[in-house]
């Protein structure tokens, strides 16, 4: 790859048409619009969203499985709508929850297949496969059938389905979902390896677990209703909140009431509410420290108790609540459908 | 991580080959791996061809309608894989979540669908045989080829043209997506009957013999009808070499038809997005 | 107040309850006659296809000479023979069906239901749905084939009473199938289908029993579905049966008696064969099984 940007794309859209059931008119909904990035080679670049923010449409149309209505993209230098066949030898992609291949074939074979796929003679293409499932730790399961594996061996097999052709640009779409903690920690640990076994490698990874994120991302695009809000490395993101007094706070269980007066004090940039059975906790952005005495007295008017109090360093959790108001648990219990 | 060594990648028709053989793999190895397909798709249709044997015998039948029941029988097996394991068969990769993997791949998607049909044709022919030769044992058929080359040209011909018949209806079932499973279940019986698995159609009026040639099984049983059985030649609905042209007319056209529309099915996949969409 | 559990267990009688929703549930899955494109396929155009391939391959050799007795024999067993596959594989499926596509069954089976009568509720959709293609079929040959029934010289109290007991026999026989299909983990989807196979060959449905070898021909006799065909086709065409030596020595009520005795020994078995597997699945785990092939 002679080109130092790996993705880069120009306002890019993508809208679809939908007919609803027994309505004649068709409906537009945007999934994606006036996407701009660009991704140096050598990155891994996080796109952190919560489900329907439209990050596997940015997926599908970089891997070029959908066509942009709008703008352009390139992968690899090569423009995915114009130039699928130049784009393809050059990537691959793996979506978390999903497994891939037939299940009366063996992990080792599923892979080898794959590997044919991409032109991979078998000898080099069973040392990888061995090398990734040893990394994997799953090279015990090397001739068991998919269809017996586990649900996240599947996953597992899958994700070193997508390393196995040594991509230039990899698209790894929420890798971790439904993946229990060790798992999640190894698959994180193996995509950091990767990268930084060869920095002409780019990988573009969406997520909507904010720690996963901040761990593993040179730079981050936050997307949500299907526009980039703000990119760049968590840290620089994190850096915006700098001025900003962070505070978790636990209380008794909150009247409704409650809230639009907290919001409405001055200095309170953002409040969000995670009730619980038998309290309620509650994350602020304040303007400055000074502020908390005035939050701290309204709830003791209202007789709520406080309970526990801490100070916090920013998280990405905060950059997306201070961009989109609300936290992504909030936007994906507003509107559940997935991307 | 380990640091592998860079990895060389066949590209061309070195790629395409790969491919072939490739998808071809789960086919040929996975679908013998259980044996119980020896009972289930060997002995079943054996059933069947029983059955109809004997209706033959109670009719009072001249006994080479054994023949022909035994070698249509194992045909159906044929028909079936290309209806369920090729036509139907990129709408299973699509539910799978396989499709769009395809797609991303820098092979070509003509050269999956021939892994397929290769693939799907040996295990067939398998199961096939195994039919005739239990069948043949158990009813005591008598054969006489007259030409094995023209039978092998014929039996080549006709799966070629079939299976080049599964690979353009895969793209069309595709696009008809769930209605695709109703339209395999339409197009079994129907087919056995209008094909002649069970008896010459050249008992059928001309047209409708003629509609039904459009299916390549239809030509290639007549013709290997009239290539094995002593009679066969008399109950022919045109002559071998006639039919042999016509199977090569439909290999072409088909095997055209199959990448022009696999093409159409691609573009509009990746135009309107939902074509690699899992219903899971 | 309101007690939800003792509503729930005094209200209905468990079976039937599980009957009644079961029937809604199955109607509701096959009633496939609302839309017109599948009605034509299942009822009308497959079922129909499989008959005429038995009317070609017999007009090709009688040349045309469907006067013969032995052309509504065949006709008839073809076409009540749909039964077996409707009801007997249809209730057996609804186990993979609700196993492996709907991924129901651990909720049902842990529900407070009776499972059999669960099974055979599920049944009566496809009874239903059945009797259109039986129907259809026997209407286009008496219509278009000369199949020579007469509704005045039908034997209707004969064809009602074999037609229940056929079909709650079928339905037994679905409900053994569906036992064994809980065991089975790779070839279940294959069981009807080959259960109905080797019964299409040995229960003198397309061809008089006295054509198979004499070693195969007691498998036949021991087969009730013979006895349930044979009496359909007298109940409709008494000359019919009359023409074939096989069971001709007996008389209708021996029939009908034969055909009650096995039932009711079938219907044991079935049963039995039914908690058995239905222990074994839930000693080995296999009741939320997905085979995944």
């Amino acid at each position: 790859m002679t080109h130092s940007l790996a993705i880069e794309t120009q306002d890019l859209g993508r809208a679809y048409k939908i007919r609803e059931a027994k309505k004649k008119e068709a409906k537009t909904l945007v999934a994606l619009r006036d996407v701009s990035l660009q991704v140096p080679r050598g990155e891994l670049f996080g796109l952190l969203g919560p489900n329907g923010a439209g990050k596997t449409t940015l997926i599908k149309i970089l891997t070029t499985l959908l066509a942009p209505t709008a703008g352009w993209a390139r992968v690899a230098g090569f423009d995915v709508a114009r130039a699928p066949n130049q784009v393809r030898p050059r990537i691959n992609m793996v979506s978390g929850g999903e497994s891939s291949g037939y299940g009366l074939l063996t992990v080792r074979e599923n892979l080898w297949m794959f590997a044919q796929f991409y032109g991979i003679p078998t000898k080099p293409a069973n040392a990888r496969i061995d090398e990734l499932l040893a990394t994997l730790k799953m090279s015990d399961r090397a001739n068991t059938k998919s269809s017996d594996l586990s649900t996240g061996l599947r996953q597992k097999t899958n994700i070193a389905r997508g390393f196995l052709t040594d991509p230039q640009v990899l698209f790894l779409d929420e890798p971790t979902l439904g993946l229990d903690v060790g798992a999640s920690r190894d698959v994180r640990a193996f995509v950091r390896g990767w990268i930084n076994a060869d920095r002409a490698r780019t990988l573009l990874l969406t997520t909507h677990y904010m720690v996963e994120a901040d761990e593993l991302c040179d730079h981050v695009a936050i997307i949500n209703q299907g526009r980039v809000l703000a990119c760049d490395a968590p840290a620089n993101l994190k850096q915006r909140l700098q001025r900003e007094a962070i505070f978790h706070l636990e209380v008794s269980p909150l009247k409704d009431s409650v809230l639009p007066m907290l919001q409405a004090l001055p200095g309170v940039c953002q409040v969000t509410h995670h009730p619980a059975d038998d309290r309620a906790a509650l994350d602020f952005i304040l303007a400055d420290e000074s502020v908390l005495g005035a939050v701290i007295n309204t709830l003791t008017q209202a007789d709520i108790r406080l309970l526990r109090l801490d100070k916090r360093a920013p998280t990405l959790e905060d950059v997306f609540v201070n961009l989109v108001g609300r936290s992504i648990e909030e936007v994906e219990r507003a509107d559940p459908s997935p991307a | 991580m380990p640091i592998l060594p860079p990895l060389e990648k066949d590209t061309g028709w070195r790629l395409f080959l790969r491919t072939v053989i490739g998808r071809a793999y789960p086919r040929v190895v996975g679908m013998q791996r259980e044996r119980s397909w020896l009972f289930f798709e060997v002995m079943l249709p054996t059933l069947a061809v029983a059955a109809y044997v004997f209706v033959y015998r109670a009719m009072r039948a001249p006994e080479e309608y054994v023949g022909f029941v035994v070698v249509g029988g194992a045909m159906t097996a044929f028909w079936l894989n290309v209806l369920w394991a090729m036509s139907s068969q990129l709408y299973w990769e699509k539910e799978q979540g396989n499709l769009a993997l395809y797609i991303i791949a820098p092979n070509s998607l003509m050269a999956i669908l021939l892994g397929m049909a290769v693939g799907g044709l040996y295990a067939t022919t398998l199961r096939a045989a195994g039919v005739i030769l239990l069948g043949s044992w158990l009813f005591q058929v008598q054969y006489a080829v007259t030409s094995l080359p023209a039978l092998l040209a014929v039996f080549a011909l006709a799966m070629t043209a079939l299976y080049g018949m599964g690979m353009m209806l895969s793209s069309v079932f595709l696009l008809l997506s769930r209605e695709a499973w109703h339209l395999s279940n339409l197009a079994q019986e129907p087919i056995y009957l209008l094909s002649g698995f069970y008896f010459p159609i050249k008992h059928f009026n001309f047209w409708i013999a003629a509609s039904a040639s459009i299916i390549p099984l239809t030509l290639g049983l007549d013709a290997m009808r009239q290539l094995v059985f002593p009679s066969g030649a008399t109950l022919g609905f045109l002559s071998v070499p006639v039919e042999i042209v016509i199977l090569s007319i439909l290999c072409v056209v088909f095997l055209v038809a199959a990448q022009g529309l696999l093409g159409y099915m691609e573009r509009l996949a990746i135009r309107e997005g939902r074509l690699t969409e899992s219903r899971r | 107040m309101f007690n939800l559990r003792a509503e729930i267990e005094n209200r209905e009688w468990v079976p039937w309850r599980s009957f009644r929703i079961a029937t809604w549930l199955g109607w509701q899955i096959e009633s496939n006659w609302t839309d017109p494109f599948l009605f034509a396929v299942y009822s009308i155009v497959k079922p129909l296809a499989s008959a005429l391939i038995l009317v070609v391959m017999y007009g090709v050799i009688t040349n045309g000479d469907f006067t013969s007795p032995l052309f509504p024999y065949i006709y008839l067993g073809n076409a009540f023979y749909m039964y077996v596959g409707a009801v007997m594989t249809g209730v057996s499926w609804s186990v993979i069906d609700d196993r492996e596509h709907y991924k129901t069954l651990k909720y049902i089976y842990t529900a407070p239901v009776d499972y059999m009568a669960y099974l055979i509720g599920r049944g009566v959709a496809r009874v239903l749905t059945g009797s259109f293609s039986v129907l259809i079929t026997i209407g286009c040959g008496v219509a278009f084939l000369r199949v020579p029934i007469h509704v005045a010289a039908i034997d209707v109290p004969l064809f009602g009473v074999t037609l229940v007991i056929g079909i709650l026999l079928l339905a037994l026989l679905g409900v053994l199938l569906a036992g064994l299909t809980l065991v089975l983990a790779h070839h279940a989807g294959y069981l009807g289908e080959s259960v109905a196979g080797a019964l299409y060959l040995f229960s003198g449905a397309i061809f008089p029993l006295d054509i198979l070898p004499a070693w195969l021909q007691p498998i036949g006799f021991l087969m009730p579905i013979t006895y349930w065909l044979e009496l359909l086709r007298r109940a409709l065409i008494g000359s019919v049966a009359e023409a074939f030596p096989t069971l001709a020595g007996f008389s209708n009520a021996h029939l009908l008696l034969i055909l009650l005795a096995l039932t009711l020994v079938f219907g044991v078995v079935s049963v039995l064969v039914f908690r058995l597997c239905d222990q074994r699945a839930r000693a080995l785990g296999l009741i939320d099984q997905v085979t995944n092939h």
